[in-house]
């Protein structure tokens, strides 16, 4: 059989793997060339005896293990009907609705495969395409949970058995979608399928107890422990503000006190935490570009006030809530006016949108994005750029969450018109661009070879606009090609991607986001503040 | 008498069905926010899919609202199926052709109606008698004619494309083929009863007789209305009452747009919702036993 013939019912009837990741789409000039892309490795048979890899060789549930037992398989099939059951329930408040209106409604037009990047990306796989997914949502409801006579099972396609590797592949399956809902937006009836890819994980999570390590154990309960993802505790992020001001010092010769823990103060902007482990330009970019236009900010060091993540919007409403009520104590107790949410999209979306409704207005502290303040303060002048020293291709990548889903879209373009000569769009751009592949936890999900999926898979698409929109100097290794991706995660897919694929060595791509761009044309500044582009 | 009734009792259930199925979806409880840019109603910024968000302190300004333009959307939607003719054309030919002849029809039945009135006062409906007459004469007959054609020939390659599109064929339940194949009864039975008038003045006929609960029935004829009652019924609650989840999904989840602010409609929603206490509860153990901060 070939993965073109495969159906949703052939879901865990075999243990070999359903299909193969080769003929992939073709990249576009110069990752048309033989040899310019690492192959896929194979699957290793640790892997295979541990894990779940018979979707399609790769692990995203590192802690979905091989059950021993027959009643450790019964117990797994019996737990996943029951949290199936529950997310058409009170118990799933917040879904219930638009979940049982796409359960209910699709007419399998298979008008959003097109739009699905990951679906295009792999060659259009079948087990990609978004309604493969979730019709074996509604094919195992049907048969095991709705009752009827046999006939009618028939009738209404009720014909999908079900057992351990069903409901693993399921689970694989749920973390093959980067919740960017690309889909949705095209879907003639409104219907969003990328909603069973969430619900699933969510039983996987929230009735079962399963969920990838970097989401779960080092994520949210790491983050509900510690106050943060990264395990920072409160003395070691004080030591890195600190750090951050030395290192200021040391860029460009600034002094600059960054705000604490400061009472009243009109702005507490949360980064994402990771930004000052893997990123501290970022971080440093803001302090630079509040305290040159006089903004009263400040930062948090209470628990989770220094860490905008929230991952439970990924895979468990419950863990998001308790992050999202920290969260909001934190923005209470220091009395500030306003929530500004740093350069990370998923947390855009956790406290501006999620939070929403989670909270009775009084709880809540108004939440907003730190593009628009930022546009405001180039627009008004506070900010002064000379953008020749910006004077290379630059082109920008839009976060799901900031921009199809939030609608925030024209500032951040407007501020690159002043400081970047030369900008240039991706196609597409704006509400109809492409996820860059990390969305949903992809970026920090790294088990067995899911980063191969997402370099070679789920990024893949994006890679390719990226080479497109520098199509007219891309092997001009002398001329630096930066794509602004104000987004954590983004950046990490583009670290991730650029690396792979030796983007940066070979063609001199780089990445970072746009308060790093904004302080590299400051006129105010001697130096230039990207590295790349010292000496 | 029964058969006149049963056409009142099909169009009483389809309506009643219609209700019940939107109050099912209201009444469920209030979902998280789920927009997806552009939101037509945004003025100004819907035309690149901007939001009010864009504004620094939005909260502090008018939420700048066109209702005009989401109506504009509404009916583009409605009336032209936009979102398919943008993004799958090859199927929004099939599909617009269905659904413009099943508008056409609704068109036609209700012309119908004021014929029969018309008739059943003494006016006869003939080119000849007046401009109104003249114009209700040839609308029936253009709805009606074309109504039947595009939406028969539309169902038919909807049809034809589940069957030999090998992706489709894998995804089709056969309670899918059944819709369609319904359908395609209901509007075949109707050509072949009315096809030897095309002036429609018998069909106008029976609309007196069923008005007038007095419907001589004959063989063709009984098949007809029954398939059309059957459907008429077997339509809100089967996925081909699509007419209800899009509203909810386009107006109440793609639209929706109503920030959860100090003194709206939305906060009293949320502070209702947030006050009912699930009865259902999930069963993971970080769950049922949440670890407690270390810090």
């Amino acid at each position: 059989m070939t993965h073109k013939d495969l159906r949703p019912s052939d879901l865990g009837k075999s243990q070999e793997q359903l299909i193969h990741l080769d003929n992939l789409m073709p990249l576009s000039f110069p990752y048309d060339q033989p040899d310019m892309e690492p192959a896929f490795p194979e699957v290793k048979p640790e892997w295979k005896e541990k894990y779940c890899t018979s979707l399609d060789g790769c692990v995203a549930l590192d802690t979905l293990q091989r059950p021993q037992t027959e009643a450790e398989e019964k117990e797994l099939v019996q737990k996943f009907l029951r949290g199936m059951e529950k997310v058409f329930s009170d118990a799933n408040k917040g879904v219930w609705q638009p979940l049982q209106l796409a359960y209910d409604y699709c007419a399998k037009c298979d008008t959003c495969s097109d739009a699905c990047h990951i679906y295009k990306a792999s060659g259009d796989k079948e087990v990609y395409r978004p309604i493969f997914r979730a019709e074996a949502f509604r094919k195992l409801y049907k048969s095991h949970i709705t009752g009827g006579s046999k006939l009618y099972k028939r009738f209404v396609g009720a014909d999908m058995d079900i057992n351990w590797e069903t409901v693993a592949q399921l689970g694989e399956l749920a973390y093959r979608c980067n919740l960017c809902r690309r889909c949705a937006q095209v879907c003639p009836l409104g219907l969003d399928n990328s909603l069973f890819a969430k619900e699933i994980r969510k039983v996987f999570s929230q009735e079962m107890g399963i969920a990838p390590t970097p989401l779960h154990e080092k994520g949210t309960m790491l983050q509900l422990k510690t106050g943060s993802t990264t395990g920072i505790g409160k003395a070691a992020f004080l030591d890195m503000v600190e750090f951050l001001e030395e290192d200021i010092e040391d860029r460009i010769g600034r002094k600059i006190k960054i705000p604490i823990d400061k009472e009243g103060a009109d702005i507490l902007l949360i980064h994402n935490a990771g930004e000052f482990v893997a990123w501290p330009e970022n971080p440093a970019a803001f302090a630079i570009l509040f305290e040159e236009a006089g903004i009263d900010w400040t930062l948090s060091s209470s628990m989770i006030g220094y860490d905008s993540v929230n991952y439970g919007i990924w895979y468990d409403d419950v863990q998001a809530r308790k992050i999202i009520e920290q969260q909001m104590q934190a923005a209470r107790d220091l009395g500030v006016k306003r929530i500004v949410i740093g350069e990370c999209g998923h947390a855009h979306k956790a406290a501006g949108l999620v939070a929403d409704r989670m909270l009775p207005a009084e709880k809540k502290i108004p939440v907003e994005s730190w593009i628009p303040i930022m546009w405001d303060l180039v627009r008004t002048g506070r900010l002064k750029f000379d953008p020749s020293k910006n004077n290379f291709p630059v082109t920008l990548h839009d976060p799901c969450n900031i921009v199809r889903q939030m609608g925030i879209v024209q500032p951040q373009r407007e501020i690159l018109r002043v400081i970047a000569p030369q900008f240039r769009e991706m196609t597409p751009s704006g509400v109809d661009n492409y996820c860059c592949g990390g969305g949903s936890g992809f970026a920090i999900m790294h088990s067995a070879n899911f980063e191969h999926f997402r370099n070679k898979v789920s990024s893949r698409v994006k890679f390719d606009q990226i080479l497109r929109a520098f199509s007219d100097t891309i092997t001009d290794r002398s001329v630096p090609k930066y794509v602004c991706a104000p987004c954590s995660n983004c950046k990490g897919s583009m670290r991730d991607i650029f690396k792979y694929y030796k983007a940066t060595d070979k063609f001199n791509l780089r990445y970072g986001g746009l308060v790093e761009l904004m302080v590299n044309a400051l006129a105010s500044l001697d130096q230039p503040y990207l590295e790349f582009l010292e000496g | 008498m029964l058969l006149g009734l049963s056409v009142y009792l099909a169009v009483i259930l389809f309506i009643g069905l219609s209700v019940y199925q939107f109050v099912k979806y209201a009444r469920m409880p209030l979902h998280a926010r789920m927009e997806l840019y552009p939101v037509p109603r945004e003025r100004g910024r819907h035309t690149y899919g901007g939001s009010y968000m864009e504004e620094p302190e939005w909260w502090r300004k008018p939420h700048q609202i066109s209702r005009s333009s989401e109506l504009i959307d509404m009916l583009k939607e409605m009336l032209f199926i936009k979102k398919l003719f943008s993004s799958h054309r090859s199927l929004w030919w099939k599909s617009y052709s269905f659904h413009l002849g099943l508008y056409l029809l609704i068109l036609w039945a209700i012309l119908l109606i004021i014929g029969a009135l018309a008739e059943l006062s003494g006016i006869p409906v003939s080119p000849s008698v007046s401009f109104w007459t003249a114009l209700l004469y040839y609308l029936t007959i253009i709805t009606g004619v074309v109504g039947f054609a595009i939406a028969t020939v539309g169902v038919i390659l909807l049809l034809m494309r589940r069957v030999f599109d090998p992706v489709l064929k894998k995804y089709t339940t056969p309670q899918e083929y059944f819709n369609l194949l319904l359908l395609l009864a209901a509007l075949s039975t109707g050509i072949a009863v009315w096809i030897p008038d095309l002036s429609f003045a018998a069909a106008r006929q029976l609309v007196a007789q069923i008005l007038t609960l007095s419907v001589v029935p004959d063989i063709m004829l009984v098949i007809h209305l029954l398939l059309a009652e059957v459907t008429l019924i077997y339509i809100p609650p089967s996925k081909m009452g699509h007419y209800v989840g899009k509203y909810f999904t386009y107006h109440k989840i793609l639209w929706e747009n109503e920030p959860n602010l100090a003194g709206s409609p939305m906060e009293d929603k949320v502070k209702a919702a947030l006050a009912n206490k699930p009865a259902t509860s999930w069963g993971a153990p970080h769950i049922q036993n949440p670890p407690a901060p270390e810090a």
